[in-house]
């Protein structure tokens, strides 16, 4: 118990920053080792600080709360702190060790600041990796892709990917001709995705309908989808099967 | 089905509307046609009764010849061609009741029926024109009634749309976030927890005085505006930015209170707070001959998630233009690039009676005199180069 809490503080809006410091400020065992302004500089504290705690904001530049989350490695305790109550269930379902509404006292923090070394001195089960990506309300629409490289963010807008590639358990997904590693299954990410505009060609291939050029038939029962740049990909029989749906309705 | 038989009150009216018809029909028969007055009622009492109901078909050929919409020569064509089919329906049940009568025993007297036939063709043409006549009077009186329902309904529809916009207003998320900001301040720049308790008291003051008229001037308007981005400003920081153009011609425009108020917010909430470097929010009003155009501008973050935005705010903008203006006002969106922009137009108004929106006016003067800028001259040009700009600096 000796050994501070270490913190790292993630919201936009430099009062709420200050008065977190302020409220910490009261606790000896407490050390801040990051004030992040965004989603990209709190993926980038976690994953070269290592905090035990993040203290989050929801409503941020770039990437919100939850999308933090999505992105990084979950050995960290997560306080959640808004002015929005509206998230609270979803905060719950990924974890979060307590949910602070502004305006709050320091008492409501001393509190939060409990649950969280009682967690960590109990040693409960860190929560599971990914949770985040999962609980992605099904309703909204995803027009964009997280993807994590280190230390860094790239956000790549749906539109711009021309075909994913399933490797392992990462999917490797190719945009601008570039391409993203990502830690996600094929299915997983098929679900998240408009299947009007993405559609599985192949167990390895989920192709973006807007890049298809043509289909060419090799032998009696095999096709090759050929992109507009001209790169070929394999197409499995009931992918064949999926592509025509989508084409022909 | 024709309305009157939903209604036995006023078909019973009607019918006894027809009293005298019928006995029109019986004294022609008695004088003209020189039959026993006994003969003569009982041939046109229920002649008249059948005629009643036969009269009600002209409600058909008039809704579908509206007066205001139809052709002399199509309005002429369709109701004489009713009229003849109509009055010739009648001279046949006039006859075949007649011969039941004759059957009946009643004296030779009905024999001479024959002779009424042109006369009493031309009375079934006459009282089908009055009948035309009626049905239009009572096509009109329904739209009328109809009208004055859609004026409630649009009346209780803009109280809404104010009180949503009240409610918007005082949007808790906003008051939770500014006494968040306040409680940090507390703690490090006392003088600027107190500033922010009085800006936030102000808009509050303010919102609630305004927001109960059914207009306010544009510098009011203005004025809002200023108090609530002066206080996201303190939360902000440097992110924020506020740029304010207006002719001073135009602070006595009418506008509706807190018009601009979730458009101001859709611009801090969906635009500056997804920056990280912030931007600018431009609040410009400008004119044109007759319409007063209101524009909002800000930057927002071309990768931001598809979610934010439900727009509701700007839906109720429109409904309200849509409920107190018509055709009249509009609400354009222009997105892309990074910029949105937010327009709207509505008709000029101007406090000061004496110069309404004449478009040549180049003297139209500011609504609230203030000490030494009463008469103030406005340029004719005052819709395209502001004459006035406000540059906020965050504190």
């Amino acid at each position: 118990m000796t050994t501070p809490l270490r913190v790292a503080i993630v919201d936009d809006e430099a009062p709420a920053r200050a008065i977190l410091r302020e409220y910490l400020g009261l606790d000896p065992a407490i050390e801040i080792v990051a004030e992040c302004l965004n989603g990209f500089e709190a993926v980038q504290a976690v994953a070269n600080l290592k905090p035990d705690l993040l203290l989050l904001d929801v409503q941020m530049p770039k990437l919100n709360g939850f999308e933090v989350l999505e992105l990084i490695e979950r050995d960290v305790a997560v306080i959640f702190v808004t002015a929005y109550d509206q998230y609270a269930l979803k905060a719950f379902e990924v974890e979060a060790v307590d949910y602070l509404l502004k305006p709050f006292g320091p008492e409501r923090l001393t509190q939060a600041l409990e649950r969280v070394r009682a967690r960590i001195t109990q040693g409960q089960p860190k929560p599971e990796h990914k949770l985040a990506a999962r609980l992605r309300d099904p309703r909204s629409p995803v027009n964009r892709l997280l993807i994590r490289d280190g230390a860094n963010v790239h956000i790549v807008p749906l539109s711009k990917v021309d075909y994913v590639e399933a490797q392992d358990d990462y999917v490797s997904i190719h945009a601008e001709r570039r391409s993203y590693l990502k830690e996600q299954t094929m299915g997983e990410l098929e679900t998240a995705l408009d299947p009007r505009h993405f559609v599985r060609i192949h167990r390895s291939f989920l192709l973006n309908i807007d890049r298809l050029a043509k289909v060419e038939t090799t032998d009696k029962d095999s096709r090759v989808a050929i992109l507009r740049d001209d790169t070929r990909l394999p197409i499995s029989r009931s992918g064949y099967a999926r592509l025509s749906e989508l084409l022909g309705g | 089905m024709h309305p009157l038989f939903s209604n036995p009150g006023r078909l019973t009216l009607y019918l006894a509307a027809w009293i005298p018809a019928a006995a029109l029909v019986a004294i022609e028969f008695a004088t003209v046609g020189n039959l026993p007055w006994g003969a003569a009622i009982a041939l046109a009492g229920p002649l008249a009764l059948a005629y009643a109901f036969v009269c009600l078909a002209a409600w058909y050929p008039c809704r579908a010849t509206p007066l205001q919409t139809s052709g002399g020569a199509r309005l002429l064509g369709t109701h004489a061609s009713a009229a003849l089919l109509s009055a010739g329906l009648w001279i046949v049940l006039a006859s075949a009741w007649a011969r039941t009568l004759a059957s009946m025993g009643y004296t030779t007297a009905f024999e001479r029926f024959s002779d009424q036939v042109p006369a009493l063709f031309v009375t079934g043409v006459l009282l089908f024109a009055v009948s035309v006549f009626a049905h239009y009077l009572l096509i009109s009186y329904e739209a009328a009634r109809r009208s004055e329902t859609r004026s409630l309904e649009l009346d209780v529809l803009a109280r809404d749309a104010q009180l949503t916009a009240l409610r918007a207003q005082v949007n808790p998320h906003f008051l939770f976030n500014s006494l968040h900001s306040i409680a940090a301040l507390i703690g490090s720049d006392q003088a600027g927890a107190r500033r922010m308790c009085v800006l936030l008291a102000d808009f509050l003051r303010d919102s609630v005085r305004f927001g109960g008229r059914d207009q306010i001037a544009l510098g009011q308007e203005f004025s809002l505006v200023r108090q609530y981005l002066g206080i996201e400003q303190i939360r902000f920081g440097n992110r924020l930015t506020v740029r304010e153009e207006m002719a001073p011609a135009l602070e006595g425009a009418l506008v509706p209170p807190l018009l601009l108020q979730p458009i101001v917010e859709n611009a801090v909430k969906h635009g500056i707070a997804g920056l990280i470097e912030g931007g600018t929010i431009t609040v410009r009003a400008t004119r044109t001959p007759s319409e007063l155009v209101l524009t909002v501008d800000n930057p927002y973050d071309v990768d931001r998630a598809a979610t934010s935005g439900t727009r509701t705010g700007l839906q109720n903008v429109k409904r309200r233009l849509d409920t107190e203006f018509g055709s009249a006002a509009s609400l354009r969106i222009i997105e892309g690039d990074g910029k949105f922009s937010a327009e709207i137009r509505l008709p000029l108004k101007i406090i000061d009676e004496k110069t309404p929106d004449v478009p040549t006016s180049a003297k139209a003067t500011a609504g609230p005199p203030k000490p030494g800028e009463g008469g103030k001259v406005a340029p004719a040009s005052g819709a395209t180069t502001p004459t006035s700009a406000r540059v906020g600096v965050p504190q």
